[in-house]
């Protein structure tokens, strides 16, 4: 009896190591190996059709560090990152506590706002492009049409912010749809209970709904900015990072030093150095809200 | 479900909340209108200021329709990112499914929460930095321009995802049955395969659709690695700016096809989709 027991234990953790498992290694063996490969051509200098021709220490670090397009770019995409999600944040909140109130219709608002999440982002930026050029976009026009012309494609701030409006459009729908399932999991009672107390309804969900809701929005923030940082295909497809470099993001940057000009050991460094303030970020802002969730 | 809130609520505020959500709605679906206007005008319209509505402020012609459906670069792009989006859903959810049901189900020495967080710490990468070992990775192996790389790349990317997903989508189902199913004399095997699975269903296609989604829409790695063969839908859309410039029309044509596959089957999905997102902050 025991033996049998013993055997059945011994199967279930070969059986639950047996599903794990495939999936662990994958992940190892595929993160850490291109982690380690991007830290060696970060040392060394390449040279296309030769591969690494030589280690050059620090070289190719400095050399980022010293560019001035890499902190410009480094600059563009922490003005994105600043603008864009907190904006979204609190629309995305906004939605969905008003979906959340269950209006006659909830169900298709809830459909529409939720869908941009699902549209490819380069897609979006090309119809950006209709949207904000000068000649025949749409918002430009009508916006003309009240006297307001913006030089939307044309100037820097213009096409940060048109690419920022468009972040905006395609990943106001995530919060939208993570914080819906969070409000939704807030048992009605609580609801009852509060609007005894609350004077008004803006008290309901400041006391009752944000408190209970949080958790979700800090995975929805924390999610949403570390995607926001790696962004890439919406201002890319807008304006190529143009007029000029002035509006390239991080990824553009990389992007372009890697794969167009292929300097893989400038691009690999440039990485890394992102990768070490995206962490540093990260890990301060997670354990900042884990202490005001306490 | 109706919230005590809004059975209490004023006549005025509840007019307010139906014109934010209905602002919400037309500030999402006038892009979408604005592709399908462009899409049949003519080049020269697109550049008309004042050209909003076919037939009234200009006459509406199916020529760029016709020009994107018959040209053979953009049907193969768009059957390289049907194949290529299939195949990663399918390979993510045969590594990552057993692994979710494995983390939800089983005690392990790493909390399983530990485990989870650090398959999400895997999306921080920022796909630049990767780029370039992948690229030199499949060119090793000749994979690039093939189906087959993509899909290897893709399937790293969106397994964590995948696992963090599905962790939650069986902690939620009941272990009753399965209790159930072991007393009548069911292997562990017979358990996930034949009972847990059918009964998580729904988070199945939550998240085959979310990583079908996540592979259709992905431009970066697809136009880097790529040159023709493999070509997706996303890269030909990346492309065709430096190759073409902005036509409003093309482009508009090429927005639509590219954007609705994944849209259409979020309508069919969205049901549950919420359910799929909050990555374990919800204990429901």
């Amino acid at each position: 009896m025991a033996e049998a027991r013993a055997g059945r234990a011994e199967y279930g953790a070969r059986f639950k190591y047996a599903l794990l498992l495939p999936a662990v290694l994958w992940v190892v063996a595929f993160t850490f190996f291109p982690l380690f490969s991007v830290l060696r051509y970060s040392f060394a200098s390449y040279v296309l059709g030769r591969g690494i021709t030589g280690y050059v220490g620090f070289a190719n670090y400095i050399q980022v560090l010293h560019s001035d397009r890499f902190w410009h770019s480094i600059m563009v995409t922490a003005i994105y990152v600043a603008v864009s999600v907190p904006i979204e944040v609190v629309l995305g909140f906004l939605a969905a506590w008003l979906v959340n109130l269950g209006p006659s219709g909830a169900k298709g608002f809830r459909t529409v706002i939720g869908a941009p999440l699902f549209t490819m982002e380069v897609a979006i930026g090309y119809l950006g492009v209709t949207l904000f050029s000068s000649q025949g976009g749409l918002y430009a026009t009508l916006l003309a049409h009240i006297g307001i012309s913006i030089p939307w494609l044309s100037s820097p701030a213009g096409g940060l912010a048109a690419a920022i409006l468009l972040d905006i459009w395609r990943w106001t729908s995530f919060v939208f749809l993570i914080v819906l399932a969070g409000l939704g999991s807030i048992n009605s009672e609580l609801y009852d209970a509060a609007v005894l107390d609350a004077r008004n309804h803006w008290q309901v969900m400041w006391r009752l709904a944000i408190p209970l809701a949080w958790p979700v929005t800090t995975i929805a923030i924390l999610l949403r900015t570390i995607e926001c940082l790696k962004v890439f295909a919406i201002p890319f497809a807008l304006t190529t990072g143009g007029p000029g470099t002035s509006t390239e993001v991080f990824s553009s940057t990389d992007y372009l030093t890697t794969i167009q000009f292929f300097d893989f050991g400038k691009g690999s460094a440039m990485g890394i150095i992102f990768l070490i303030m995206v962490s540093a970020i990260i890990t301060l802002f997670f354990r900042q809200m884990r202490r005001s969730l306490a | 479900m109706t919230n005590i809130l809004w059975v209490r609520a004023s006549r005025a505020s509840r007019i307010l909340v139906y014109l934010l959500l209905s602002l919400a709605a037309v500030w999402t679906i006038l892009p979408f209108l604005w592709a399908m206007v462009n899409s049949v005008k003519t080049v020269t319209d697109t550049f008309q200021p004042g050209a909003f509505l076919p037939f009234i402020d200009f006459t509406p012609t199916l020529g760029s329709w016709n020009e994107v459906l018959s040209d053979p670069q953009a049907v193969q792009a768009f059957l390289s990112s049907i194949v290529v989006s299939c195949g990663t859903t399918v390979f993510v959810l045969i590594l990552g499914v057993p692994a979710a049901y494995s983390l939800a189900r089983f005690k392990f020495p790493i909390p399983s929460n530990d485990i989870a967080l650090w398959f999400l710490s895997q999306r921080v990468l920022p796909p630049a930095v990767v780029l370039v070992p992948f690229y030199l990775l499949l060119v090793q192996f000749r994979l690039i321009d093939t189906w087959v790389g993509l899909i290897f790349c893709y399937s790293t990317f969106n397994l964590a995802f995948a696992v963090v997903i599905m962790r939650d989508i069986f902690r939620d189902i009941s272990t009753e049955i399965e209790d159930a199913a072991k007393v009548e004399g069911a292997n562990a095997w017979q358990i996930f395969w034949l009972v847990a699975l059918p009964l998580s269903l729904d988070g199945l296609v939550v998240t085959s659709v979310l990583v079908f989604a996540f592979t259709w829409n992905e431009a970066l790695f697809a136009s880097a690695l790529t040159s023709q063969d493999a070509t997706t839908f996303s890269a030909l859309v990346l492309a065709s700016r430096s190759t073409r410039g902005v036509d409003f029309n093309v482009a508009s044509v090429n927005t639509l096809i590219g954007i609705v596959p994944p849209v259409i089957l979020y309508f069919f999905v969205q049901r549950y989709l919420a359910r799929g997102l909050t990555f374990g902050a919800v204990k429901g």
